[in-house]
């Protein structure tokens, strides 16, 4: 039987075990990875906020030892410092849009008009698995329901979790991931439907 | 959003708890509708391969998380000296060698014991003798071992003993010679009875059953 959660902390505060702590990262990493990618959309920034989220939870535990509190939800406390990191990104990426479009240009962020030799987003589309068709799906979400859809799918949070985590109510919470789950399944309908097509042609 | 729409998902995802029967929302063809365009959706996302980080993150993670923690980090703990080892090899040599030094004293005080060259309370006349002193009658005819004391010394310088012309032996000697009777018996003679010796009259002594 795997230890709980709360005993590997415990260990890893206690007694300095480097080894329970490793298995609090191996076993959560899935979980709050992927919350995080299908957040910002980017996988090298979602290696710094993972490493950033996990720098803040040791520093927590060993030095404001006050700050974990709440027994038996690790995860969730680890998924509000998670999506603290990804929310201040997200605002500091809307910044840079807002100043872009103050000055008069483009109604695009700077990001978005650095040169990409990539190739299209249809081209991508069509070599890319089904796998990566429904991240692209996901990433189109609106943003609280993609939140929603990533803490119940990657992070496996109840929706009272989920709810208690984005500051919503339950009916709000499985209100959002009803339109996702409805706006996922049309968005992957129509993707199939102009790929049949551009086969055809 | 309606109850039924509600239930429909908690049922999907294994929420419900006190919702109404699945079969009785399904004969709602609009809640069916709803329970299978939603059902397709999870059945991908539950399917969707999951995603991790690098390990490069995770290394500095873990490594971060020793340092905090006040442990060296695997980095480290290959660097440093073996101080661990000399730690255990002392606590094993100094008992060790401590045992040693005790069996070879032990040892040496045995064979020092046992040589004859030893000085023990069963020989005072050699522990105790000293050129000035006097030497006792008993001891001269024992073994004297070479020493290096006022005996030896003398007898080195001369070859006769030190206490061949002392004054005390002499006067000794002299006393011996004067107690030693003039006509001495010889132990090779028959018995003579007690009657018949020259100048005995019987006085003194009485043969068993004489009366006076």
């Amino acid at each position: 039987m795997h230890p709980a959660d709360e005993v590997l902390v415990l260990r890893y505060v206690e007694d300095a075990d480097q080894a329970a702590f490793s298995t609090l990262v191996n076993r959560h990493q899935e979980r709050v990875f992927g919350y995080l990618q299908g957040m910002v959309r980017d996988r090298e920034v979602a290696n710094d906020l993972f490493q950033e989220t996990f720098l803040r939870v040791i520093k927590a535990l060993n030095k404001d030892r006050g700050s974990y509190t709440v027994q038996g939800k690790f995860l969730g406390w680890v998924l509000r410092i998670a999506r603290n990191a990804a929310l201040d990104h997200l605002r500091a990426k809307k910044k840079w849009q807002d100043v872009s479009s103050l000055n008069g240009e483009e109604d695009t962020s700077y990001w978005d008009r650095l040169p990409d030799d990539g190739p299209s987003a249809d081209v991508q589309l069509h070599a890319s698995e089904q796998n990566d068709l429904l991240r692209e799906c996901i990433e189109r979400l609106p943003e609280e329901q993609r939140e929603v859809l990533l803490l119940r799918h990657e992070s496996d949070l109840t929706f009272r979790e989920i709810a208690d985590l984005t500051g919503c109510s339950i009916n709000t919470a499985l209100g959002r991931m009803r339109y996702a789950l409805i706006n996922l399944r049309r968005m992957m309908s129509t993707t199939a439907i102009s790929d049949l097509t551009e086969v055809g042609q | 959003m309606e109850n039924g729409k509600k239930d429909i998902l908690l049922h999907l995802y294994g929420d419900s708890t006190d919702a109404s029967d699945l079969r009785t929302l399904l004969k709602d063809e609009e809640l069916k509708t709803e329970y299978a365009t939603l059902s397709e959706a999870k059945f991908k996302l539950d399917h969707m391969n999951k995603q991790r980080p690098n390990q490069a993150v995770i290394d500095r993670i873990l490594a971060a998380a020793a340092t905090e923690a006040g442990l060296p980090d695997a980095t480290s703990r290959r660097d440093r000296p073996a101080i661990g080892r000399n730690t255990q090899l002392k606590r094993v040599l100094i008992p060790a060698l401590t045992i040693a030094a005790a069996i070879v004293f032990g040892i040496g005080i045995g064979w020092f014991s046992a040589s004859p060259e030893s000085v023990s309370p069963e020989n005072p006349a050699v522990a105790e003798i000293s050129p000035n002193d006097p030497v006792p009658p008993e001891s001269l005819f024992r073994f004297v071992p070479s020493r290096q004391n006022g005996l030896t010394q003398a007898s080195t310088a001369d070859p006769r003993l030190a206490w061949d012309e002392a004054a005390t032996i002499q006067d000794l000697h002299r006393r011996i010679e004067d107690m030693r009777p003039t006509d001495r018996l010889d132990w090779g003679e028959r018995a003579v009875p007690l009657e018949s010796v020259p100048g005995s009259n019987g006085n003194g002594l009485r043969l068993t059953g004489q009366k006076k």
